[in-house]
């Protein structure tokens, strides 16, 4: 099919749809605010992306984002090297982060397995992690991948490949809000929730 | 539950549209392509954000406009009114408010209003291929509890990347495609035999409530079996993908699990998908409706709005008669373009005439 675009335009709106979350009908909506920006909004913006390029790297040790060759938790000598949460994303870390729960190191996938998107296992940061076992004396290793079938199945390959070396392999929960009320939580989450109860201490 | 009022606006052949309804039985009178199914495929849509007619968004906003508004007020059994907006557009997402609140996922809209649909459509769900067949069971689960629904796509996401899989393979089973169908499997046969064993208690439950709908309509005692009974399921379904997997890799797809399920119906022991006659098939499906209509009202203790498309002209008057006269308890909504007998109860009538609702005085 003909383009009813010209060729510098359509190539715009072809690379703006293969980000993630962005359709054909965004792109078209982004390109066509580009074109329309002032010429030096446009130069800024490609400007912070090819410098957000070259100056974050990822973390030799753990593939978080990193402006140097180690990042800001693998390279504090006060986290815990023996446990380990094992995330698909450098967003994931922000968010558990946040929680100030957790003090161990972490290692970030960089995505979960998805034949569909021609990822396996060896498209992902497993052999590192793997590696890391022995040479830190990883003693838990904490599954924080997303609760839908992809992180299901990421999640049950880690478990089989982390259990012959000897390292207790934990997933966290699904469950409730904080602060929320019972009877509005969605009977999916609370479903999980009660799945996964635990007995209390006391 | 009982639907107060709706109003469309560049929904369909509607310009701008409102009626409201009463309790009890509704007639939607207008000749063809007045817009009276339109108007039902409006509830359809608020309550499974889909189309019954399998189309797009785009196709149920008015030509040459880009949005189209369904607000709906609904009662509900514990008295509460809720009021349902959509947004449907052809430029980005749908949006659905309801009380006012936008709602985070629009499929959170299920469950809030409840519809049983029969339309003339329906009659392939006798007559087609198994997926309508599996379609109508998991549409089911999923207004039971929303759960199903989680697992239905589930289900859905692990025969595509199983799939995916065995593709990359080409057919050849070294090491690592074992080793990712082992995985695979071992998923699948969580999660697939969560959905099986669903399919099959719904099946049984259903079973006596679709032969008595089935004989009421008829009017006479039938011969019906109805079965859901996968040989995987009593196999086990890791057992059977081991035993199916050279077929797998031959084929390049799954071929064995739940989504390649039937639910079997027969009329005087003969398959009624190929068997029966069309005044059977159409009976059938009518039932088919009117007995998940009946189980969710017990189960979930809220009788879904009945919504009836056009169903006299597809029946022989003698079963259209006793549709009428044992229309379940709850509200109902019929579609027709001719005049209903007076055993039909009607509680309002409304007109349609191109787009336009023309209401008629409650006579209750």
């Amino acid at each position: 099919m003909a383009s009813a675009y010209t060729q510098p335009m359509q190539a715009l709106i072809d690379a703006l749809s293969r980000l993630p979350g962005i359709g054909p009908k965004s792109a078209q909506r982004i390109a066509f605010h580009l074109i329309k920006c002032e010429e030096r909004d446009v130069e800024q913006l490609s400007s912070a992306i090819t410098k957000a390029k070259t100056m974050v790297k990822f973390c030799q040790r753990c593939f978080n984002f990193s402006e140097s060759d180690l990042c800001q938790y693998c390279g504090d000598d006060r986290r815990d090297a023996t446990t380990i949460c094992v995330v698909e994303e450098s967003r994931d870390v922000i968010a558990i982060e946040k929680t100030r729960e957790f003090s161990g190191q972490y290692h970030v996938l960089l995505g979960t397995i998805n034949p569909l998107d021609g990822v396996g296992p060896e498209q992902l940061k497993i052999r590192e992690l793997l590696q890391r076992i022995e040479p830190q004396g990883v003693k838990e290793v904490i599954l924080c991948l997303n609760p839908n079938t992809e992180g299901d199945v990421t999640s049950m390959y880690l478990a089989r490949v982390l259990r012959p070396l000897g390292v207790k392999v934990t997933r966290i929960a699904s469950g409730l809000p904080v602060g929320g009320d019972l009877e509005y939580a969605d009977e999916l989450t609370l479903g999980r929730a009660l799945e996964g109860r635990r007995e209390v201490v006391g | 539950m009982i639907l107060r009022h709706l109003h469309l606006s560049n929904f369909r052949n509607f310009i701008d549209a409102q009626v409201s309804f009463t309790s009890g039985v509704n007639a939607i009178v207008g000749t063809n392509g007045q817009g009276k199914t339109s108007l039902a495929e409006a509830l359809g849509f608020l309550s499974t954000t889909k189309s019954f007619r399998g189309v797009p968004t785009e196709a149920m906003i008015r030509d040459s406009t880009h949005t189209a508004f369904i607000r709906a007020r609904v009662l509900h059994a514990d008295g509460r009114e809720v009021t349902i907006d959509a947004r449907l557009t052809n430029q980005g997402r749908n949006q659905v408010l309801v009380n006012g609140k936008k709602l985070p996922k629009i499929r959170d809209l299920l469950g809030i209003l409840r519809t049983t649909v029969f339309s003339p459509d329906d009659l392939d769900l006798v007559k087609s291929g198994p997926h309508l067949r599996r379609d109508y069971l998991d549409d089911t689960l999923a207004a039971l509890a929303k759960k199903y629904d989680a697992l239905r796509l589930d289900v859905d996401r692990i025969v595509r990347q199983r799939n995916a899989v065995l593709k990359q393979s080409g057919g050849r089973l070294n090491s690592a495609v074992a080793s990712m169908l082992d995985l695979w499997d071992e998923k699948f046969s969580i999660s697939g035999t969560q959905l099986g064993a669903a399919r099959l208690e719904l099946a049984e439950k259903l079973t006596p409530l679709i032969v008595h709908a089935y004989e009421e309509l008829a009017q006479r005692p039938s011969d019906i079996t109805i079965s859901y009974s996968p040989e995987w399921l009593t196999v086990g379904l890791a057992k059977s993908l081991v035993e199916a997997r050279v077929e797998d890799l031959r084929r390049l797809i799954t071929t064995v699990g739940p989504h390649r399920d039937d639910f079997e119906i027969t009329i005087n022991s003969l398959p009624a998908r190929t068997h029966a006659s069309q005044g059977e098939q159409r009976t059938m499906a009518l039932a088919l409706r009117l007995a998940v209509h009946r189980l969710i009202g017990e189960q979930v203790g809220e009788t879904p709005i009945l919504i009836l498309d056009d169903v006299l002209s597809e029946l022989d008057p003698d079963r259209a008669r006793s549709l009428l006269q044992h229309f379940p308890v709850g509200q109902v909504l019929i579609t027709t373009a001719s005049e209903l007998p007076v055993e039909a109860h009607i509680a309002k009538k409304v007109e349609i005439r191109g787009g336009t609702i023309i209401s008629a005085p409650e006579s209750d």
